[in-house]
């Protein structure tokens, strides 16, 4: 018995050391997709001149007042305001027209389905090369150059075809009974939209509002061609314009990244799973 | 006349015949988004692609001068093509399959994997710009955590100002967008992983077998279709790169880092030649090449399949 046992400690020992190239992998590979981000965040509450002075040290003395340097000394909160104005609306557009456009090709039969699912979703795989060139003469052409207006609604057109494909796949899931019989009770099609469709599907929405919130807050390429006075850019571009014109001052250029960080790092902390699944969803289906 | 069998199901379908004001209701507002900053942009830019737009969106008819013009005498298009057919091909694969590992180190039973799968999948989650930023001062040569890592190492002879030498730039920018996304198709393979039926698995362990047969045998054949999506995913994602190259060298030093994205922002934007005709060619040009491959990618494999079976 005892020889068993001392057996088994030794191959369970072994099993350990084999794997210990394995667990130190893992470990090198944590350092360096959160070091960064901990790094990132103790300069945002130094001063340039200690970060100077030692880039990697701590914050030993926190300067909370970097926040409300950037926020009310440099630019930060309009171009916070404006990418949460671009965003939200942007979102509040394309989660309505999606759902819609996604419980009518899930619910109805009709000849031409093939060809509007098609249509939407050729988006999908447009190269922004296609459409950036001209969308800029065509916000021109409608006075909707360089508004939060026209970049919202160019961020509807963009995620269209994402949020069409999620919620038509979910929508597609909820049983057929539940409509045959709210069509017995004699429910309109928008009731039937509005009552059924829109509330069994609330956690696949929510999806696609974390999903579209996420993507559109980090993007960059259309707001910076649809995008020109200072008073409108949104807060990648904002950082960036910041960078460009005090390269040296590390210590507010960081806490601009921190503001751009926090919300999504506060959305993925509250529904990570959420998130991971949303992603994940429109890449296997 | 349906037969009587099946006139309860007839009926049921006949009521989800939607009429005309139904139809427009749902999707008449996706129709008109898109048509509107979908359809006609992209159809723009085609036309456009034939003209010489100037300043006023004056345009004067030039046919297919755009081309030739990009393809037979300008050579940064030609410096912009080969690198992003470099960035794309090297980043593909190391893409793909270092998520793959990630993805396989997780399945092995480590201790915290979901917290690590947290933790690795954050990158993803961040703007290019944070990125970016982040990794430019990772690059740094003074104060930077690289060179800072290689001098306290006993290296200080490899110390280089990495995206300033056009030799290394290319590269600097790659391992920078590497470890922004492979947390991606980590997450993607785990979730097609943990999907994979259990039993199969199971027999191969009572037959034996290695972990690295296991997973060359068995676990990546399985995963054959996932990993086709992937591969074209990012094969796209990587054709099309304008964001972290334009904010980490904005295509410099000396074209080292132009991709052909970033090409066609700057003739048309940055450049001050007032006129969209000639990039909009070349983003006509990308775009078919674009279509063609990812066609191509999927033909190549269904093709192999069919013969597999």
């Amino acid at each position: 018995m005892l020889q068993v046992g001392e057996a088994g400690t030794w191959r369970l020992w072994l099993a350990y050391v084999r794997r210990t190239p394995l667990l130190l992998f893992l470990l090198a590979y944590t350092a360096l997709t959160a070091l960064p981000f901990l790094w990132v965040a103790s300069m945002s509450l130094r001063t340039t001149s200690e970060i100077f002075a030692n880039p990697y040290g701590v914050p030993t003395h926190p300067h909370w007042s970097n926040f409300a340097d950037a926020w009310f000394g440099s630019n930060y909160s309009t171009y916070f305001w404006n990418s949460a104005i671009a965003v939200i609306g942007a979102v509040i557009g394309v989660t309505i027209i999606g759902a819609m456009a996604a419980h009518g090709l899930a619910r109805y039969h009709f000849r031409s389905k093939r060809l509007f699912r098609f249509i939407i979703l050729s988006g999908l795989v447009l190269p922004p090369q296609m459409l950036i060139l001209s969308l800029y003469q065509i916000l021109l052409d409608y006075q909707l150059y360089d508004t939060l207006t026209g970049l919202a609604i160019v961020y509807v057109a963009t995620q269209l075809g994402m949020t069409v494909y999620l919620l038509e796949g979910f929508f597609a899931q909820i049983p057929q009974d539940l409509f045959d019989a709210a069509r017995m009770d004699g429910y309109s099609d928008f009731e039937i939209f509005w009552r059924i469709t829109l509330p069994i599907g609330t956690p696949a929405i929510f999806t696609t509002v974390i999903l579209n919130f996420v993507i559109l807050w980090n993007e960059f390429l259309y707001a910076v061609v649809l995008m020109t006075s200072d008073e409108n850019r949104t807060l990648p571009l904002g950082i960036m314009h910041f960078m460009g014109d005090h390269q040296l001052d590390v210590a507010m250029i960081a806490t601009g990244l921190m503001i751009a960080i926090v919300p999504v790092a506060l959305i993925y902390a509250l529904f990570s799973d959420t998130m991971i699944r949303g992603m994940t969803a429109g890449a296997v289906r | 006349m349906p037969r009587p069998a099946a006139r309860a199901r007839q009926s049921s379908v006949d009521v989800w015949r939607p009429s005309r004001a139904t139809l427009a209701l749902f999707l008449g507002p996706a129709v008109l988004v898109f048509v509107g900053f979908t359809a006609y942009p992209v159809l723009r830019t085609f036309y456009n692609s034939l003209y010489l737009v100037g300043p006023q969106g004056a345009a004067e008819f030039v046919g297919l001068q755009n081309f030739s013009k990009a393809l037979t005498s300008d050579a940064v298009f030609w410096t912009a093509l080969r690198n992003t057919a470099i960035f794309t091909l090297v980043a593909t694969p190391l893409d793909v399959f270092g998520g793959l590992l990630l993805a396989l180190c997780l399945y092995a039973g480590v201790p915290f994997a979901r917290s690590l799968r947290v933790v690795w999948f954050l990158p993803v989650l961040m703007s290019n710009v944070v990125v970016g930023i982040i990794w430019v001062w990772i690059y740094d040569y003074d104060w930077g955590a690289l060179n800072m890592l290689l001098r306290a190492i006993g290296l200080a002879a490899l110390e280089h100002s990495w995206i300033g030498d056009p030799a290394t730039a290319l590269w600097a920018v790659m391992a920078a967008h590497l470890w922004k996304w492979l947390g991606f198709n980590m997450i993607v393979f785990l979730a097609a992983l943990h999907a994979l039926p259990a039993d199969v698995l199971g027999a191969a362990e009572l037959d034996n077998c290695g972990w690295f047969a296991k997973t060359v045998h068995i676990i990546i054949p399985m995963l054959r279709p996932t990993l086709v999506n992937l591969l074209v995913l990012s094969f796209i994602g990587k054709m099309m790169i304008f964001d972290l190259v334009w904010i980490m060298t904005e295509g410099g030093p000396l074209w080292s880092t132009e991709t052909v994205s970033t090409y066609v922002y700057k003739r048309a934007f940055d450049w001050n030649t007032f006129d969209l005709g000639y990039p909009s060619a070349i983003a006509v040009l990308w775009f078919v090449t674009i279509i063609a491959f990812v066609v191509g990618i999927s033909w190549l494999f269904r093709q192999r399949d069919r013969l597999e079976f």
